[in-house]
């Protein structure tokens, strides 16, 4: 008897939990006094969460920042749509979806394998959106679909001509080993490779994937090593890299092989994962400034992050999306002041045609408070921002060692191995 | 108008059929009805959500045909479901062939490779075929990704609008039709198939596959047919999807979908036609729910808590939904809507 009252008692509960959103089907949610809505989706859980929920905290504070201080886009308050999409495809689908019924008039996302899950449900309905970390995927050819920053295939050509200017002493080419994360992160790079590394006098022995959640890759650096490379690149998240920098390290490959990172990697936490003394001497690209550079927008920046997450300080991850919010305040800035507020208020395809057109398509020589590259639309070319820089890290600390350098534009789709 | 009570058919089309009073004419005609008329009530989020229910119902259904009817443990069904996608998504961009040629074609190639796969449940059953079932999965993932010259490897590949005779189904609203039509006739042939001499056996199998042989059921046969519709429908949901997200690659595919999926017919109900309904109807809504009003309500409402901390608990609920069911009604939901039904019909009488 009292199974049986359990039983019931719990399912109905779940029940309840399970059909409450019906409640709420028809229609969607008002919203009170004058406001301008966005949609952002972070894999804040799941297995990138090492990166997805910094850049959450970022986009969030980001926008707390320009609500309370700035008193909102020319005296709109920004709404922000966030939710979270655990790095799954069938999830962030759905969450563009929400963010389309709810009024929003564009849209970011932190990973470039979540943004090319939802990029043809958003090209389709021409729903602007802004990916943080890029691929050339996302914007090849361009449609509705803008880089916030240079894509993977940008960080390997700036390393890649880095290397040669200053690390390579050797006669004849290097001889480079890629290893990838098996997606979009990791796929870029082995495109910009298969398109540049000739012109660049670059060999490439060996390209080899991992999953995020790989456990060992001592096979593959075994096999690797064996081919004897001058270098190593990996374009890939934080926990991965620290994985294959820890087994490197293990088989004597490092020190001595140069290793590289894509800015997908090379955050405070592959420092924190892997160790200082594993990391020791690693390049890296990555297309903002650290933290305590001297550039105007990082002081409010630090103010936020240690009033309200305080453990992300120190990650370069928390950087870029806070100026992606950045990005997208200036974004309805020009549409407003180009469109007016009651075309973009309407939230359906005309709105999100002016933001595009009159918005991001507007944007000229805009100054992320010095955070990254400065952000420019170029006609032909979706990425905002073209600039990365090279870091070292050193002591534990990740440390530029370059100026900011322009990564050139690839025109991708001209090659028949391009993703079709 | 008179309740029915008991058994009172009169001729052996009455007794074998589905819808037995105009009482449930009435019903099912109705939620028919408000079902195709979503479209008037819903916006596009909510008929998005809809339609991934639709396509996780036709694969859910065949995985039911293959594990709750034949008791075959297959944990690989994602695999499956990405064989269909990448089948559909390469005949319909690459080869430029018509959407039905390639939603055909996707669920007979999830079909005849679910049949090799099927091939070691002659020798092996329970956990040891979940393993092999597993293995599909990644070996079948694994070639999509290294196949980069047809299915664009690790980064994927486009699938167009699905069109039907110049129709082409650009909207929310018309993949809704499509995705709903295809769903309703998958949960037809289901419900038919496990009251053919083809589902007896079937059921036969499971229930004791020694008894069933000596019997004269051709456990071979029989088997192997159960994979070649459960993956078959797996590879018309793939298809489905491709269509609707747009792009696929992979990842979309993972383990965890599959794990999902057996969680899904336990749930709702092994062995039976509702019992998938209402497991995939319970999971999706309650991942959106989750998603989009526990965790940011959480988030926005403790402050005090560590950033992030509601983002976990998708993943507690979903387990300990699942352990509870297994616990507490592992007959799942269906078990539960059939006492409802027996009670209704015998109401106000307790027996």
């Amino acid at each position: 008897m009292k199974n049986k009252k359990i039983v019931f008692v719990m399912v109905t509960l779940v029940l309840m939990l399970a059909l409450a959103p019906a409640l709420t089907a028809c229609g969607t949610g008002s919203t009170e006094g004058k406001t301008l809505k966005v949609g952002m989706t972070t894999p804040s859980s799941g297995p990138a969460a090492e990166k997805g929920a910094p850049m959450g905290h970022a986009n969030l504070d980001a926008f707390e920042y320009i609500n309370n201080e700035l008193g909102g886009v020319k005296g709109y308050q920004v709404e922000v749509i966030w939710l979270d999409n655990a790095y799954d495809a069938s999830k962030v689908a759905t969450n563009v979806k929400r963010f389309m019924d709810e009024g929003a008039i564009l849209f970011g996302t932190a990973s470039s394998a979540m943004m090319s899950a939802s990029m043809e449900i958003a090209n389709r309905a021409e729903f602007p959106g802004i990916a943080s970390f890029n691929a050339p995927i996302l914007h090849r050819p361009p449609e509705h679909i803008y880089g916030q920053m240079p894509d993977y295939g940008d960080d390997w050509a700036a390393f890649a001509r880095y290397y040669m200017d200053n690390i390579w002493e050797g006669t004849g080419k290097p001889r480079m080993a890629l290893h990838l994360l098996n997606n979009s992160t990791g796929y870029g790079a082995r495109d910009a490779a298969k398109a540049a590394a000739d012109e660049l006098g670059i060999e490439i022995i060996s390209i080899d994937e991992h999953k995020a959640d790989t456990q060992s890759e001592m096979d593959s650096l075994t096999r690797i090593k064996a081919s004897n490379p001058d270098v190593l690149y990996i374009s890939s998240t934080p926990a991965p890299t620290a994985l294959i920098l820890k087994n490197a390290y293990e088989l004597g490959m490092y020190p001595g092989v140069t290793i590289g990172l894509g800015h997908a990697g090379i955050t405070k936490a592959l420092v924190d994962i892997a160790g200082a003394d594993i990391t020791e001497g690693v390049y890296g690209v990555f297309p903002t400034v650290n933290w305590g550079d001297n550039v105007s927008g990082m002081a409010k920046m630090t103010e936020y992050v240690r009033k309200l997450h305080p453990k992300d300080e120190g990650n370069m991850d928390y950087i870029t999306s806070w100026a992606q919010s950045l990005i997208f305040a200036e974004v309805l800035r020009v549409a407003v002041e180009n469109a007016g507020y009651d075309a973009l208020v309407k939230g359906n395809v005309d709105s999100w045609r002016a933001v595009e057109t009159q918005g991001i398509q507007k944007l000229k020589d805009y100054d992320v408070g010095g955070l990254h590259g400065p952000v420019s639309y170029t006609a032909g070319d979706n990425r905002l921002s073209k600039s990365v820089r090279i870091f070292q890290i050193k002591g534990g600390a990740i440390t530029p060692i370059t100026d900011w350098i322009e990564a050139p534009l690839v025109k991708y789709e001209q090659f028949d191995w391009f993703a079709k | 108008m008179s309740l029915p009570c008991g058994t009172r058919n009169y001729s052996y089309a009455e007794d074998m059929a589905i819808l037995r009073t105009k009482t449930h004419w009435v019903f099912f005609i109705g939620f028919l009805a408000l079902l195709y008329a979503s479209p008037l009530y819903l916006g596009n989020y909510w008929l998005g959500v809809v339609n991934l229910i639709g396509i996780t119902l036709v694969a859910a259904t065949g995985l039911n045909i293959l594990v709750g009817y034949c008791g075959q443990l297959s944990i690989g069904h994602a695999g499956f479901i990405a064989l269909g996608a990448y089948t559909s998504a390469i005949v319909t961009n690459r080869m430029e062939l018509p959407f039905l040629v390639g939603l055909i074609a996707a669920g007979l190639v999830a079909g005849v490779v679910g049949l090799i796969f099927g091939l070691p449940s002659i020798r092996v059953k329970g956990f040891y075929l979940a393993i092999t079932t597993i293995a599909a999965q990644f070996i079948i993932l694994w070639v999509i990704n290294h196949w980069d010259s047809v299915t664009g490897g690790f980064v994927g590949i486009r699938a167009p609008y699905p069109s039907i005779a110049g129709f082409e189904f650009r909207t929310e609203t018309s993949q809704f039709f499509l995705i709903t039509t295809v769903a309703v006739i998958t949960v037809f042939f289901a419900k038919n198939l496990a009251r053919t001499r083809v589902g007896r056996a079937f059921i036969a199998v499971r229930d004791n596959d020694l008894a069933a042989e000596v019997m004269g059921i051709n456990l071979l046969f029989y088997k192997l047919l159960a994979f070649f519709i459960g993956c078959f429908m797996a590879g018309i949901a793939g298809s489905l999807l491709a269509h609707w997200i747009g792009f696929i690659n992979a990842e979309h595919f993972s383990l965890k979908e599959s794990i999902l999926y057996i969680g899904m017919i336990i749930i709702g109900g092994l062995g039976t036609t509702v019992g998938p309904i209402f497991g995939v109807v319970l999971i999706r809504l309650l991942q959106q729910t989750l998603t989009v009003q526990v965790v940011p309500f959480l988030e926005g409402t403790f402050d005090m808590m560590p950033s992030g901390f509601a983002t976990g608990i998708t993943p507690m609920l979903f387990g300990l939904v699942i352990i509870l069911f297994l616990i507490l009604e592992p007959r799942g939901l269906a078990h539960r809507w059939a006492l409802f039904k027996a009670a209704y019909r015998l109401w106000p009488f307790s027996y």
